[in-house]
């Protein structure tokens, strides 16, 4: 009888303890996988309030604008760009610092109108945000530079114009004086000891052994705070627009000659400039760009009241 | 034998009433499981909508001085909030390349002053005697956010080419998620 009551009582034990472990299990990874999508929503959550925090940002007819980001917990900014499609994607991804950890990458959120230019990954809990416009000749498109406050700047023989400009961003992380050994240098014009050189003869930045192309102080800026990769993948996605804003502009002129009596003055040069936008491949190649351009801004500028832009 | 038979009837029931339990725990750890997701879920929709509405209302008065719209230096001075109808027009030529450009469903410039032509809805063919012109070709839909806006073109008048500034708005639509 005993033993019996002994088998009874036991099997009630391991019913019951297989069916807890079961329950607990369930409960665990229940609460496991919560918190993994809570995280995951959190950070999705703050790349696209990123996103939305670069609207301000871009300009009507200011040569310039800034802002500040300022997050909760430690923050890594994963800048990402593809140039697939009519226009390309501008990618942004964030991780964020949970209990000494950073967490998973959020999901990605995704922007076909913005340009953001900055190293590949860009960590802080306060971020410096400056848009300057790209115009080439008319204006293709707002671009953003990011850069983190643990990072400073120290801009040396600088051009007075963008000493100038460095200091009406008021940002705590660019200088201009009294560069200190832990600050990366940037140099215009000369290469001593420097992390970033710019050579304003040639219209070049060289960056980690890398050359880059600029043609503008939007550009520049950009060659400067970008990784070279993310540099020439942004450039071809500006040149999408710069072909898709040549066929409108076209398409204008040709509408313009009917309703206002316009000349077509500028068609063949901007179909031109279509073609070498939609062919471009590297930064190497705008100054052949940047040529046209001018031609079209004097030819543009010649038309008086019939002006495209 | 009887008292056997008494006690494996009372295990099983004991085994009966403790399998009734566990499942009554469990059902119970799902419901709850259920009603903190379902909560969870309308606090993400929330949230999603409230970055959407966000980001539509800093669209709607950036739309109109994107390159693809704004007036640049084409009427004199640099405008703020000035639409190049124009342009619009020759944007609107283009427009399938311009798919999910802008992560709306529908722009639509309306001509509010003068009220001539008003309710005719722009084509090349009627341009630019018409009132509204509706960027992709397809119906206005969801929720919309709307700015006030000049809408300048050029017109041939008295053997001169002048500027010719109405009164109209840009209406943003989006889905709501």
């Amino acid at each position: 009888m005993k033993k019996r009551g002994a088998l009874e009582f036991s099997f009630a034990w391991i019913f019951a303890i297989i069916a807890g472990a079961f329950i607990l299990f369930l409960a665990i990874y229940g609460i496991t996988k919560f918190t993994g999508t809570q995280q995951a929503a959190q950070t999705a959550e703050t790349s696209k309030q990123i996103g939305v925090l670069l609207d301000p940002l871009e300009t009507s007819f200011e040569t310039g604008k800034s802002a500040v980001i300022t997050t909760g917990a430690k923050t890594i900014i994963y800048n990402k760009c593809s140039n697939v499609g009519s226009f390309g994607t501008q990618s942004i991804q964030t991780a964020q610092e949970i209990n000494g950890k950073f967490s998973d990458t959020s999901t990605s959120v995704g922007f076909k109108n913005k340009y953001i230019f900055s190293e590949k990954e860009v960590r802080g809990k306060k971020f410096y945000l400056f848009s300057k416009p790209f115009e080439f000749p008319f204006k293709i498109a707002d671009l953003i530079i990011i850069t983190s406050a643990d990072k400073t700047y120290c801009f040396e023989n600088a051009p007075r114009d963008i000493e100038n400009e460095i200091g009406q961003l008021n940002q705590s992380n660019f200088k201009t004086l009294n560069c200190a050994s832990k600050d990366i240098r940037i140099c215009f014009d000369s290469s001593e000891n420097c992390d970033i050189n710019v050579n304003t003869h040639t219209k070049s930045v060289e960056k980690n052994n890398q050359i880059s192309y600029y043609e503008g102080d939007a550009l520049m800026y950009s060659a400067i705070f970008s990784d070279n990769e993310i540099y020439n993948c942004q450039i071809q996605r500006l040149m999408k627009r710069t072909y898709e804003l040549s066929a409108i502009y076209a398409e204008k002129e040709r509408t313009l000659s009917q309703t206002a009596q316009c000349g077509l003055e500028l068609n063949s040069y901007l179909n031109t400039y279509e073609n070498l936008a939609k062919n471009l491949e590297n930064s190497e190649d705008l100054y052949v760009m940047a040529n046209i351009g001018g031609t079209l801004s004097t030819l543009n500028d010649n038309k008086n009241r019939c002006a495209l832009w | 034998m009887v008292n056997i038979i008494r006690l494996n009837k009372r295990a099983q029931m004991k085994i009966q009433q403790m399998s009734f339990m566990i499942i009554a725990v469990l059902i119970f750890f799902v419901l709850v499981g259920m009603v903190i997701f379902v909560v969870r879920i309308n606090g993400l929709k929330k949230t999603a909508t409230g970055i959407q509405q966000e980001d539509a209302l800093y669209l709607a008065s950036k739309v109109a001085n994107s390159p693809e719209f704004t007036c640049g230096n084409a009427f004199g001075t640099q405008k703020s909030a000035c639409v190049d109808m124009d342009k619009i027009m020759a944007l609107k030529e283009n427009i399938n390349d311009y798919g999910n450009f802008w992560g709306i469903s529908n722009i639509e410039i309306i001509r509010t002053y003068p009220t001539d032509y008003n309710n005719i809805t722009c084509s090349s063919s009627n341009y630019p005697n018409c009132g509204i012109i509706q960027l992709y070709d397809k119906p206005i839909s969801g929720s919309d956010v709307s700015n006030y806006v000049s809408l300048c073109r050029k017109v041939y008048s008295e053997g001169t080419v002048k500027d010719k500034c109405d009164v109209g708005k840009i209406l943003v639509s989006y889905e709501k998620k």
